[in-house]
């Protein structure tokens, strides 16, 4: 338990509090604690089954915890739901896409934008000049995003259409669009060729610096995960098994058990797949 | 075609844009004939019961049509918004089923209520206009204004929302999207317009009573949509409009009409899974249009 000693610290951006979830007879969580500080890349590994995505659900409200809280900046989060969450800061992407599949592209983005599309009713409705402003603006701001993704050439496509990789940058476009504090990025290198893969190592650290922008990420890529994070807690069986830097968790005992021994889970270092009822 | 067969067709055509409204975001409410017997309810008790709407008696005035319209379509919508927050966390068939209750609720009610004129209904509600092309185009300018209302709501946040909850509804909440609410304006949208078609509705057809919200009618209007298509607007317009003209023109064999719709729901979505509008067709018929002004004959590609 190398928790990281600063009780003098600012309050950090999120604490995961003793966090239990249960399933029926399954406990998915185990008294789970972290702690994120503004603006690092925190990174979450564990074999198949671990918790990881079932962590994101509780973080980003979707399923609430059986056991413990979350706080964000300080206050408990219980009963705000997704949609608050989100407006209070945190984005996330899905281990299974959940891209709005009839949609364009383009509107994906346009709809995660929603927070900065308040107009007056009438004025929208008879497209005022204001409100065309407006729009001009969101569609400005989501070829942005489009861009920095990777995906203008794309923005018309239906996203149901699209190739696995970009269906998965555009998750994080959708993400981004929200204007997140927070983005939770559930696996997002999966399906990925080496090349992709690549690219979105270097993506992610753009992202960091152009949003300032705090990342909890899940990988099973290990090498990436080594390069990519300034911390990494390790799940197992529902449990925080170790937590610290990259070079202190490879070399964690506990960390090497889990992934080599006879845990069930196989997938250390593989690029692992997109299977599991994560949501 | 006459005029009064006309006016029904545009009133199907308004029904079927209200059980679009919660479609495009998701949901599939069967409550807009309840809704648009309410409205037909309040446009019949205040013309006949109230001096200043009932103008002669035989007419009535422009102004108190409208003026029923809008208490018609809020009553429609304030019962929408009473019931709606609980109604609409179900899901699915469960929501559909719910609705179809609340429909039989509010035909009991019409029937017993002390006021309602019980099986007979009330008569000889005033009419605003003289001739049936009065009414034609009184309603032509109402469907207008609602299709209108749809096509902007594509541009608009809101009509962004529900796209959204209707292809995720889970990701439309984790993208700051107050699901519960979003439902919440698309069913109450949908009330008023069935109420403000009842109320219309009860001046054309000069009598009114509980039947005009029966569980029929829910499946008739579903028919509608199903028929029309659900994603785009015109499809439930079409839907509405073909579909009431079908069964007044078979009107001699009688109860086979509700057979009739009962296969347009079954095969319908076997042909036509999206229905007969889609953005797929309209396309291709814009630019078979286009094309005609342009070079008057060619060999038409595949779309
Ligand atoms: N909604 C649910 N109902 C029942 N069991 C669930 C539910 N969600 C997750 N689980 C179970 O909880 C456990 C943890 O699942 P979770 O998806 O969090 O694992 P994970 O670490 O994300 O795994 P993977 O690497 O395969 O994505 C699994 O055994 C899973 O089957
Ligand atoms: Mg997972």
């Amino acid at each position: 338990m190398n928790q990281t000693p600063d009780s003098t610290g600012p309050v950090p951006l999120l604490q995961v509090e003793a966090v239990s979830c249960r399933f029926g007879g399954l406990l998915a969580l185990d008294q789970v604690s972290l702690e994120l500080e503004e603006g690092e890349i925190f990174g979450l590994i564990g074999p198949n089954g671990a918790g990881k995505t079932t962590l994101f659900n509780v973080i980003s409200g979707l399923t609430p915890p059986s056991g413990g809280r979350c706080l964000w900046r300080g206050a408990p989060t219980a009963g705000l739901g997704a949609s608050g969450l989100n407006r209070l800061g945190i984005a996330r992407t899905f281990q299974n896409l959940r891209l709005f599949e009839s949609l364009s592209v383009r509107e994906n983005v346009l709809v995660g934008l929603h927070h900065a599309a308040r107009a007056p009713l009438l004025g929208s409705l008879l497209g005022s000049g204001a409100f065309r402003r407006q729009q001009g603006q969101l569609q400005e701001r989501a070829m942005e995003l489009l861009t920095l993704l990777e995906l203008e050439a794309l923005a018309e496509q239906r996203a149901g259409d699209l190739p696995y990789g970009d269906r998965r940058r555009l998750e994080i476009a959708r993400a981004l669009a929200t204007a997140p504090r927070l983005l939770l990025l559930d696996e997002p290198a999966a399906g990925m060729n080496p090349a992709e893969k690549d690219d979105l190592r270097r993506l992610i650290g753009t992202i960091r610096q152009h949003f300032t922008l705090t990342v909890l990420i899940i990988e099973h890529h290990v090498p990436l995960m080594m390069q990519l994070c300034d911390r990494l807690a390790v799940l197992n069986f529902g449990r925080r098994i170790a937590l610290g830097s990259p070079a202190a968790v490879r070399t964690d005992p506990r960390v090497i058990e889990a992934y080599l021994g006879s845990s069930g889970g196989s997938s250390g270092g593989s690029s692992g797949g997109a299977g599991g009822d994560g949501r | 075609m006459d005029a009064a067969l006309l006016e029904q067709m545009l009133l199907g055509a308004l029904l079927a844009l209200s059980v679009y409204l919660p479609l495009r975001c998701g949901q599939l409410s069967l409550a807009t004939p309840g809704f648009y017997a309410v409205g037909g309810y309040v446009a019949a008790l205040l013309s006949t019961g109230v001096p200043a709407f009932a103008g002669s008696g035989a007419t009535s005035p422009l102004p108190a049509l409208l003026a029923e319209m809008v208490l018609g379509g809020a009553l429609a919508g304030l019962i929408a918004l009473a019931i709606g927050g609980p109604v609409l966390r179900l899901r699915g068939i469960y929501l559909a089923i719910a609705t179809i209750a609340l429909v039989e609720i509010l035909r009991v009610l019409n029937l017993n209520l002390p006021f309602t004129g019980g099986a007979m209904g009330i008569f000889g509600i005033p009419q605003p206009f003289a001739h049936a092309e009065g009414y034609v185009l009184f309603t032509l300018a109402l469907l207008a204004l609602a299709c209108w209302l749809c096509q902007r709501l594509e541009a608009l946040r809101l009509g962004r929302a529900m796209a959204a909850i209707r292809d995720d509804e889970l990701a439309a909440a984790c993208v700051g999207i107050d699901t519960p609410r979003t439902k919440l304006i698309a069913f109450v949208a949908s009330a008023v317009l069935a109420g403000v078609t009842g109320a219309l509705a009860a001046h054309f057809f000069n009598s009114w009573n509980a039947r005009a919200g029966s569980f029929d009618a829910s499946i008739t209007t579903l028919a509608f949509v199903v028929f029309g298509g659900s994603r785009l607007w015109p499809g439930p317009v079409l839907g509405g409009l073909v579909l009431t003209a079908l069964p007044e023109l078979l009107r001699p064999v009688g109860d086979l009409r509700l057979i009739l719709f009962g296969a347009v729901i079954l095969l319908g979505p076997l042909f036509f899974p999206q229905g007969l509008v889609t953005a797929e067709r309209l396309h291709w018929l814009a630019a078979r249009l286009g094309r005609g002004r342009h070079r008057g004959r060619q060999a038409p590609q595949a779309p």
